[in-house]
């Protein structure tokens, strides 16, 4: 047994649903207690999808534990029929696999052409495979079941390796380079796994090219892809202005794209120029760190040390597999590559080297807090506000200015920390009056001791206060407002706990 | 599109583990260590991530392969259950087994009383798997796990069964004391040592309909009388739950008046539910008493799903759902299938398939927030009724809205996301 608290990746079988349910058209059933369903609330919320994911659970019970059948093909008959996908993808979770139930059994007994939709057990292991290697192998599996052999593009093209369903801003992220390789005259072949359909992968060797937005998701297909049908993808992550140039010409070079053409693609990318700018100077002086996905840690740290000239403390990443990967990459940008999946050993590195930013997941961004240090949030594990209704990339130029607006919206901006330095902050400068006595935080002991003064003609009395005390801080206040309008309006002088409780029945809070 | 009623059922609510949320929470000096899965421990930090941000007093003891080979739990509780006692000094550890541990027949239950004596910490020992029992069920099972550790009594005490709020409590020992009753325990209290004697002359008041187990064990092992009444959600629910206590302890007290008064005092809240039409998916349990509750405030409520129904221990609720159909542990689309027919004005539903529901068409309250909003009791009615009220009131706004300017907010769908070829 091992003592866990919080963990980055999901187990594997989270993995597997997540790319299988990201393809179109096919479906993921997962044999499992239901109580491991809880990743489908992640797709409901996160991607607010309106219709019902893709992706299903067959619940084990106990039942299950007395001996009865998993009655899979019962549930594959009736995803068969209600949603017609032409692929259903079974998995099981950790928990479904210490029982060991013949679940090819069950599928191999089914009658051909029973269900219209192809059956595939996913070959992960449930315990053993990550989050991360379970989706990049399950990704790459059905990719290969698919793939046919088909005549190349006449125009160039590209298959683009990565983004899916709760991935990390991917959807605008395909929309960033779709751009670019717009302004390229490059056709997107497929985008996979997210939205690709069977036919899209059956064709996905007419690309002359394959791209990946995560070297550590999209590498086991991008090798398959390689090997099947000999097309070579691009090493260079398009992180960054300059990074997002050094991809294209890799790719116009592959491409057989002229690289004069790549400014056309780049009108708009304006991060090396604030660079430039006096307000960006001040970044000279700061020191930062990046912490997440090894692919957005090296592309984010050459963006940080290379085109906006920052410190970087250290590199790192929770993908233990791919911490060579990650060494090889910041060689150049860093002394310290920090490779662990203990949230709390990186808590320590930020307070070891308490940077003016950082930059990580959302455990980053509670870790940090708790120092005073500022963080802008750059990779999963993701918060829902990570899923924005707006355009916010990653990749691409217009992710390198997304990068800007994070740099700058995370941290004092260069001229504003000048001028405060000279000037001070309004109200404590040299220049302001000395603030007046009594002024106190709202929401503070202080505070509630003010407001309990200046209800006047009304006495709380300690019960009752008390009792307040209880009520969760963001709405304490508002309730405290309600009970007094209701004393008042019924004359009561003092408040106890039963009036209280009478003003909640009477207006709520 | 959904006609035929399929054979294998979809559940929608949580794990049995998610009643950690609000109990470590109100139990300040508890520990909660669940023996499982990597899953296990996702579904806690998803489901109690914000809590991360304090030092958590619950975690999870993975299994690894040594355990699915058959190795003594005793022997990996230990170092574990040291450093939580170095690092918490909790007073009480609740030593949960959940799915895997049940398949593989480990006694996780058996290394409570050595863990006990070894550590000097009360250990209850509690399953809280996700397999059959509704999410709230969690809790039935750890107040059953700190019945049994209760002293026995002969005393005529009360206790109040089921995790409040301290605003809730507030409200049910007030009026207690205005009817001259016993100054009632709760269980769970503050502290996870706080268990109430229990005897054959102890009044034993469940709060939740989700607790029949832990009733039923202190009712069968310790002789406790089983209030019957129905529920203390809204005034109609509140007026029998005290009347019925009162009664216990051989008082006639009529709460007639006072429940009169609390409608009229939530007559513009409960306006908007008059006359509408409200289903529930089978969810947290609650599905019962809501039922009933919001009947009794003017709303047509024809269709409920629930669970798990218990016919004694729910008796009274079911008398009072005269010609509701009640639903037990219904297929998820044999149930859409329903509501279609239905077109209720609310549908009341799990996180899960909130979305996807609203994508449907229909006006959707999320049911989770009613298992940690305090809406018990009369002081609790506004909240309660508020939650579905406004969820009706913004629904409507927005659909009149949208008809109006003729921007119908269309649902994302799959082919939202499918982008290859967009350029070709």
């Amino acid at each position: 047994m091992k003592l866990a608290l919080w963990s980055y990746q999901a187990p594997a079988h989270v993995g597997v649903s997540k790319a299988a349910a990201s393809f179109g058209k096919i479906h993921c059933v997962v044999r499992a207690p239901k109580g491991d369903g809880y990743s489908t609330i992640m797709l409901a919320m996160f991607e607010r999808l309106g219709v019902f994911p893709p992706l299903s659970f067959c619940a084990m019970s106990e039942a299950t534990l007395a001996g009865a059948a998993a009655d899979l093909p019962n549930m594959l008959r009736e995803i068969d029929a209600r949603e017609h996908p032409e692929m259903i993808v079974v998995t099981r979770s950790a928990t479904a696999a210490v029982l060991q139930e013949p679940l090819d059994g069950e599928i191999a007994m089914m009658r051909p052409g029973e269900v219209k939709a192809e059956l595939f057990m996913a070959s992960t292991h449930p315990v053993r495979d990550t989050e991360l290697s379970a989706f990049a192998r399950t990704t790459r599996e059905i990719v290969a079941h698919f793939a046919t052999d088909t005549a190349r593009s006449e125009r160039p093209s590209v298959n683009i390796i990565g983004p899916s369903l709760l991935g990390f801003h991917d959807r605008a992220n395909v929309e960033s380079l779709r751009k670019s390789f717009d302004a390229l005259g490059i056709e997107i072949n497929a985008v996979v796994p997210l939205g690709a359909t069977p036919d899209d992968l059956r064709t996905i060797g007419r690309a002359w090219v394959n791209v990946p937005t995560a070297h550590e998701l999209a590498k086991p297909t991008l090798d398959y892809l390689r090997e099947r049908f000999g097309t070579p993808y691009v090493d260079a992550l398009p992180y960054g202005e300059a990074g997002t140039t050094r991809f294209l010409r890799e790719l116009c070079g592959l491409c057989e794209i002229p690289a004069d053409r790549i400014a056309a693609a780049a009108r708009g990318a304006q991060l090396l120029w604030y660079s430039r700018t006096v307000d960006a100077h001040a970044l000279s002086s700061k020191r930062v760190a990046v912490f997440g996905l090894p692919s957005a840690a090296a592309g984010l740290a050459r963006v940080l040390r290379e085109e906006l000239d920052m410190e970087i403390e250290f590199v790192g990443t929770y993908a233990l597999d791919h911490g060579d990967w990650l060494r090889e990459r910041v060689a150049d940008l860093t002394n310290e590559v920090l490779v662990t999946d203990d949230y709390r050993a990186v808590a320590r590195a930020i307070d070891r080297t308490r940077p003016d930013i950082m930059f990580g997941s959302q455990m980053e961004r509670h870790s940090a807090s708790g120092f005073g240090v500022p963080c802008a949030v750059v990779s999963p594990p993701a918060h829902i506000l990570n899923f924005p209704l707006g355009y916010a990339p990653f990749i691409g130029y217009d992710g390198a200015n997304h990068i800007g607006d994070l740099v700058n919206q995370t941290q004092v901006l260069g001229l504003e920390h000048h001028l405060i330095e000279t000037f001070g902050p309004r109200g404590q400068g040299r220049f302001a009056e000395a603030a007046p006595e009594g002024i106190h935080e709202a929401g503070s002991a202080e505070a509630a001791a003010v407001a309990v003064a200046e209800a006047g003609d009304l006495r709380w009395d300690p019960a009752a206060e008390k009792l307040l005390g209880r009520v969760p801080f963001f709405v304490r206040k508002k309730a405290r407002a309600n009970v007094e309008k209701y004393a008042r309006e019924r004359n009561i002088a003092t408040i106890d706990e039963s009036v209280m409780l009478r003003a909640r029945e009477h207006v709520g809070g | 599109m959904f006609e035929e009623t399929p054979a294998v059922i979809e559940r929608d609510d949580f794990c049995s583990l998610a009643p950690i949320g609000w109990l470590h929470h109100k139990m300040q000096d508890s520990f909660f260590l669940v023996v499982g899965t990597g899953s296990c421990q996702g579904f806690l930090q998803t489901a109690l991530g914000v809590m991360i941000f304090a030092k958590p007093r619950f975690a999870t003891a993975v299994l690894d392969e040594d355990d699915l080979g058959g190795a003594d739990p005793l022997d990996g509780l230990r170092p574990i259950v040291a450093a939580i006692v170095a690092e918490h000094a909790p007073q009480a550890i609740f030593l949960a087994s959940t799915c895997t541990p049940e398949i593989l027949k480990m006694n996780v239950a058996g290394c409570a009383p050595p863990l006990e004596r070894e550590f000097g910490v009360r250990v209850y020992p509690c399953r809280l798997d996700g397999f059959d029992p509704a999410y709230t069920q969690g809790e039935d099972h750890v107040l059953q796990s700190m019945i049994e550790r209760s002293a026995p009594t002969d005393e005529r005490n009360l206790v109040i069964l089921g995790c409040l709020s301290p605003l809730e409590e507030a409200e049910i020992r007030l009026e207690c004391a205005q009817m001259g009753l016993p100054e009632p325990a709760f269980l769970p209290g503050e502290s996870a040592l706080d268990v109430p004697a229990l005897g054959p002359n102890t009044v034993l008041a469940a709060v939740h309909p989700y607790l029949f187990g832990a009733a039923a064990f202190a009712q069968r092992e310790r002789g406790c009388a089983m209030h019957k009444s129905v529920f203390p959600y809204g005034p109609d629910g509140a007026r029998a739950f005290y009347e019925t206590l009162a009664a216990a302890f051989g008082k006639t007290v009529s709460y007639a008046e006072r429940e009169a008064e609390a409608w009229a005092a939530l007559a513009n809240t409960i306006a908007p539910l008059r006359d509408k039409t409200i289903a529930f998916c089978s969810d947290a349990m609650l599905e019962l008493p809501l039922a009933r509750t919001l009947r009794a405030a003017g709303a047509r409520v024809p269709l409920v799903g629930t669970p798990n129904v218990y016919k004694k221990f729910h008796a009274a609720e079911l008398a009072r759902l005269d010609g509701v159909e009640v639903l037990e542990r219904p297929d998820r689309f044999a149930l859409f299938a329903r509501f279609t027919a239905l077109a209720p004005d609310l549908v009341v539903a799990n996180l899960n398939i909130a979305n996807p529901l609203e994508g449907m068409g229909f006006a959707v309250k999320w049911s989770t927030e009613l298992t940690f909003q305090p809406i018990h009791g009369f002081s609790g009615a506004s909240t309660l009724f508020g939650m579905f009220a406004t969820t009706l009131r913004r629904h409507e706004a927005l659909a009149a809205r949208r008809v109006r300017d003729g921007a119908p907010g269309a649902p994302i769908n799959l082919d939202y996301f499918h982008l290859a070829g967009s350029n070709r």
